[in-house]
């Protein structure tokens, strides 16, 4: 069973890298358990994990929050290749963070970005997903869990 | 400590060597120099003592040849000098002869003989004229030559006489004192081998001591040596505590590993555990250590309420990030001849056993639980599990989507909790029912987490993760009850039935989609159901009662869920609240075994459902005083309810005339969750009473209604 620390390992990853990078905290929303398939939003970093857990991990945010996000960070490049970068940024920092909580218990991948809303996520059978919606300002973002 | 101890006691012992080393030597210098001093000053007396022992014949030698020249008319004025020179000599000489240490008589006696020549010489040396007389003719001795002449034969008698026993006298002096001189010799002699062999033997002791101490100095860095190795190897950190709770100077390496510090010398303990335990945990701590140096503490004792025997502590993991570990402190006293004189503290990552003692209870529990599982399930009609396992599987789901509402404020988080309570609790209840204690237990400690939700301000999302973990977990073990009743289904039904045995996976998404926001569930029977429970709860709550049900065929299909609950609740509430314990029945007058009815009956407009038990009835007056306990209500408002008014407190959510939870009673949920569900299906609900004697409620249910659901 996934453990809440494990769950808030990735939670605060992603929480961390607004506050740093956009110098206004992420709030996260209520969380629950995916049903079927999760409505991706416009842009989704991936970071795959194995060892002693198997699955996924995913941000998914909209356009609109991103490009918010760039121009807090003083960008004013709104281009798709500079959202797929700051979308795998957000990823990469879950990622680190990971990798700073779990050690060597935890192999984690390079982040992935994929955009669309119908993008091929690696999922397992029997794999639990938690979506843990992340509101920044007005927007609100996804990130979900999926490991076994 | 010992070994500190000996080498002060041989340093001691090797400096007192050295220092009797330096007084003998000081002793026998001054000895020494006084005994030489003495020598030299006999020897210079034994050397003037011999040269006065020539002057007896050297005064005869001289008053003869005086007395020649005399004779033969020679010039005698050099000799007379010479022999007063003699003389004044000789007198000079005896007088400062040393005495000390002398025989008196012998330097007397030698006095009074040379005193005897005083009158013989005096006439000699006191002549001062010409002794002869000069003519043509030639010289002769003048009157007082002749005169003088004879004195100087008569002295030169006297000292040819005399010159013998007075150079014996003088010679008996000097054998004195050369005997004098002999013995202080032989002293200093003696003096000086006695001091260089006192001298040795205390070197010899002083090395020998020397030795030793090497040998004690070599034995305590063994020992240092041999204790660094055990702190270096042994895989606790020990260190000791001092009187002011500070840590001593030395601690086992391990201590550095486990607290990723080496600055330990002087740290208070304190500050040892501080930001990585909550503050209230190092309170206690603090207290614990505090009591160790107390003198009427009893170690046993102390040692059974330690609370730091398995502590967890939150730690750098090395990678910049935090882990939780667990460390087991344990104390001893190290008792010294003023009491307590510091504690050694041993500490252990108990981490891996405490991870493994968690598991094998987490897989004892599974067990256990599975047991129990099948133990309810072996009970139970398979179809009746299976159909509160679809019912289960709605009611989750609908927790599910009550979690998916979007949240941001306190206001929003908190607006889920009440429904999600009434969910959850009426799961249990059916659970219950069917003693699927695994499942009711479990959500048990899920409506624990809502409850504590309920009591917490300021609530965020993140306290939401450990609801959407344990809903997840619930999930999990439904799948797994789901499975374990396809087997024994399967069994059941032998070989044959096989192929037909196997359950629809439970999965949230699987119940069909909500009306009015909750999913139809399964339909069970009702009858045996209720039955099952009422058996149940008698036997936990050591109650008699006998259930008589009415008229439960005729609850329509849209309005089974709803009776199922309601009656699920009644009934708890009856057997917990009000069938009375028989001895306190007996007292009151009243059958020994109560009786509790459910009657169901279709109007002309709608339908009735009453349910009667002949319990202790409510008090308005303690169900006001238990709201106003509850915070349901202030006592201003408690005093300005009638007896209605104060009835209808126990529909309110969170009103319980219990102060403890059970798993059957004390949340205030499952009157607020019957109430609801009536009101929700546009029915209405009423409650009499008759304190000490009966309650009933009765339910009315729209006839509209039941079709509506059913489709």
């Amino acid at each position: 069973m996934l453990r809440e620390e494990e769950l808030k390992t990735f939670v605060d990853g992603t929480t961390r890298y607004f506050e740093v990078a956009a110098q206004q905290p992420a709030t996260i929303g209520s969380p629950y358990l995916l049903e079927g398939d999760l409505a991706v939003h416009d842009y989704t970093g991936v970071i795959s994990v194995s060892g002693k857990r198997e699955g996924v991990v995913y941000f998914t945010a909209p356009r609109a929050m991103l490009t918010v996000l760039l121009m807090k960070m003083q960008e004013s490049d709104f281009s798709h290749e500079n959202m797929r970068d700051l979308v795998g940024e957000v990823a990469n920092t879950i990622s680190g963070n990971a990798r700073k909580d779990f050690g060597h218990d935890f192999v984690i991948s390079v982040p992935s970005v994929l955009t669309g809303d119908k993008p091929e996520i690696p999922r397992k059978a029997g794999m639990r997903s938690f979506v843990i919606p992340i509101n920044w300002r007005s927007h609100s973002a996804k990130l979900v869990v999926s490991l076994t | 400590m010992q070994f500190s101890g000996s080498d002060r006691n041989g340093r001691l012992l090797i400096a007192g060597a050295a220092a009797a080393i330096a007084a003998v030597m000081v002793l026998v210098l001054i000895a020494g120099f006084r005994l030489a001093t003495q020598i030299r000053a006999s020897v210079g007396a034994l050397q003037r003592t011999s040269s006065l022992q020539t002057y007896p014949a050297v005064i005869s030698q001289q008053l003869t040849a005086l007395r020649q020249r005399l004779g033969t008319l020679e010039y005698t004025g050099h000799v007379h000098r010479e022999l007063a020179r003699t003389v004044q000599n000789f007198n000079r000489r005896l007088s400062g002869v040393e005495r000390r240490n002398l025989d008196p008589a012998a330097v007397r006696h030698a006095e009074r003989l040379w005193q005897n020549y005083t009158p013989v010489l005096a006439p000699v040396l006191a002549f001062s004229g010409e002794p002869y007389d000069d003519t043509d003719t030639g010289s002769s001795l003048s009157a007082s030559g002749r005169k003088y002449y004879d004195e100087v034969r008569q002295a030169g008698i006297f000292a040819q006489g005399n010159a013998p026993v007075l150079h014996s006298e003088l010679a008996a002096v000097s054998a004195a004192l050369q005997a004098r001189t002999s013995a202080a010799a032989a002293r200093l002699r003696t003096l000086l081998l006695a001091g260089v062999l006192a001298v040795l033997l205390l070197a010899l002791a002083a090395a020998y001591l020397q030795l030793s101490r090497a040998r004690q100095q070599r034995a305590a860095r063994e020992a240092q040596d041999q204790t660094r190795d055990i702190l270096k190897t042994v895989r606790e950190g020990f260190f000791l505590l001092d009187a002011d709770y500070r840590i001593g100077a030395v601690w086992s390496e391990a201590l550095t590993h486990l607290f990723g510090r080496s600055d330990f010398k002087g740290l208070a303990f304190e500050e040892l555990l501080r930001d990585k335990v909550p503050a209230d945990t190092l309170a206690t701590a603090v207290k614990y250590i505090k009591l160790l140096w107390g003198e009427r503490a009893r170690e046993n004792l102390m040692k059974s309420i330690n609370p730091l025997g398995q502590l967890e502590v939150s730690m750098d993991n090395g990678r910049g990030g935090k882990e939780s570990r667990f460390l087991q402190f344990d104390f001893h006293r190290v008792m010294g001849p003023k009491g307590v004189k510091h504690v050694l503290c041993a500490v252990g990552d108990i981490t891996s056993s405490v991870l493994l003692a968690r598991e094998l209870q987490e897989a004892q529990e599974n067990a256990h639980s599975q047991l129990d599982m099948m133990i309810g399930m072996l009970h139970a009609d398979p179809l009746q599990v299976s159909a509160f396992l679809d019912s289960a599987a709605a009611g989750l789901k609908h927790v599910n989507t009550i979690m998916k509402e979007p949240a941001r404020t306190d206001g929003e988080f908190r607006k889920k909790l009440a429904g999600l309570s009434r969910e959850l609790h009426s799961i249990k209840g059916e659970a219950s029912a069917l003693s699927l204690m695994s499942v009711a237990e479990r959500v048990h400690h899920l409506e624990d987490m809502v409850a504590e939700l309920k009591a917490k301000s300021d609530l965020t999302g993140n306290d939401f993760l450990p609801v959407v973990l344990k809903l997840d977990e619930l999930l999990a073990h439904l799948r797994g009850v789901r499975e374990m009743t396809a087997r024994l289904v399967s069994l059941k039904e032998g070989p044959a039935g096989e192929g037909t045995a196997s359950l629809p996976q439970l999965r949230i998404g699987d119940a069909e989609a909500p009306q009015a926001g909750r999913p139809v569930r399964a339909t069970v029977d009702l009858g045996a159901l209720l039955e099952q429970l009422a058996g149940k709860l008698a036997s936990d709550h050591g109650k008699q009662f006998r259930l008589t049900l009415t008229g439960l065929g005729e609850v329509p299909a849209g309005y089974l869920d709803t009776v199922k609950d309601c009656a699920i609740q009644m009934l708890r509430n009856a057997a917990v609240h009000g069938i009375e314990a028989c001895e306190t029945r007996r007292t009151a007058a009243k059958p020994e075994i109560g009786e509790v009815r459910l009657e169901f009956r279709r109007l002309e407009a709608g339908y009735e459902f009453v349910f009667h038990d002949d319990g202790a009835g409510l008090s308005p007056e303690a169900l006001k005083e238990a709201a106003v306990r509850k915070n349901v209500i202030t006592a201003e408002e408690a005093a300005a309810l009638d007896n209605r008014a104060a009835l209808a407190l126990i529909f309110r959510p969170g009103f319980s005339t219990r102060d403890s939870i059970s798993m059957d009673a004390g949340r205030g949920t499952g009157m607020d969750l019957v109430a609801r569900a009536v009101y929700g299906l546009g029915g209405k609900i009423g409650v009499s009473t008759n304190p000490g004697r009966f309650t009933r409620f009765k339910i009315t249910l729209p006839a509209a209604g039941a079709a509506s659901a059913v489709a």
